[in-house]
């Protein structure tokens, strides 16, 4: 899984948001806002990990069991797909 | 024709259709422009059957402005600007929320003092650590529009609501509303870092507010203290 490099994550006013810029910014309505654990996982998949990555990713950081992580980031990835931020 | 828009020179072309709304705007300087406008750029044919081409060539020149206009510290704010006693104040917010009913209500309550000086496109600018609201040519479809620098006093974002109130947004809460109401399209990032970079600016120096609303006088009154008051902050008036 890899982040579309028509998002960009930018930290504005201590939040991190995501926003879309190129083609991608046209039919764009409001900005994602990440926290803490979205920008680890963001910051990954920007590099184009797996899934199993990403739960080491999160373990390794957050004091979090793998079964835990791997549902939270299930969900991390299906608003990520929603919003069309990942590569096809 | 050459024209001086918030200390820039920006050429604007005959064929780019927009002269006329500039006249305030000549000027005699013959320096190279920092900005050029170029018709054959506009996007003429993304626009549906519908859209004149007099509107067309409005956007499209405020579009090229505006993204030039990140080069030397600025951003427009789609907003109603209005001008008391030397500060600037801007009310912003989508369409239709009430932004030219409320500074017409600032007419109304302080009479000739209060000049609205762009009504859709206001530039705003850093320049040299101070902000700075700008007519510009780009001022919406009642052509409201005078050549001014003002000090920026203050930014206030409207909505409708059943009674008067008014509160200071964090910048949390103030920057998607700032993201919303300004230019739109990056082709590249560099411009969006550009924006967020004054925006970041913006959102420490100047006082951001959210005023409820009803097109009452009432409603004037409370903003215009209300943010009177905030910015004597920016202008280290305590």
């Amino acid at each position: 899984m890899k982040i579309n490099e028509n998002f960009v994550l930018r930290e504005v006013a201590g939040s991190w948001v995501v926003i879309p810029i190129g083609e991608k910014s046209v039919d764009f309505n409001g900005m994602m806002n990440l926290n803490e654990t979205g920008v680890l996982l963001w910051r990954e998949l920007e590099k184009g990990a797996k899934k199993e990555e990403l739960v080491s990713a999160l373990t390794a950081e957050y004091d979090v069991s793998a079964e835990i992580a791997a549902k939270d980031i299930d969900e991390f990835v299906e608003t990520l797909e929603k919003a069309g931020c990942l590569e096809a | 024709m050459l024209c001086k828009i918030a200390d820039l020179i920006v050429k604007i072309p005959t064929e780019s259709g927009v002269t006329a709304l500039c006249g305030d705007y000549l000027t005699n300087e013959t320096s190279e422009p920092d900005i050029i406008i170029e018709p054959d750029k506009f996007f003429v044919d993304s626009y549906p059957d519908y859209v004149d081409i007099e509107t067309i060539n409005y956007l499209e020149s405020g579009f090229q402005f505006s993204a030039n206009l990140l080069k030397f510290g600025g951003f427009y704010l789609h907003s109603s600007a209005v001008e008391l006693d030397g500060k600037a104040y801007l009310f912003s917010g989508p369409s239709g929320m009430g932004k030219s009913t409320h500074t017409r209500l600032w007419q109304k309550v302080f009479g000739e003092g209060a000049q609205v000086f762009n009504d859709d496109k206001p530039a705003l600018r850093r320049i040299d650590g101070k902000w700075f609201a700008f007519g510009t040519p780009w001022c919406g479809k009642d052509r409201i529009n005078q050549n001014k620098k003002v000090p920026l006093a203050g930014i206030c974002f409207l909505k409708r609501g059943e009674e008067n109130k008014i509160r200071r947004l964090d910048p949390k809460e103030a920057f998607p509303l700032l993201m919303s109401q300004t230019i739109r399209k990056f082709k590249k990032a560099e411009s969006l870092d550009l924006l967020l970079n004054m925006i970041g600016y913006l959102l420490k120096e100047i006082p951001v507010f959210e005023l409820e609303n009803k097109p009452v006088e009432e409603a004037a009154m409370l903003s215009h203290k209300t943010m009177l008051e905030a910015s004597k902050e920016v202008f280290h008036e305590n």
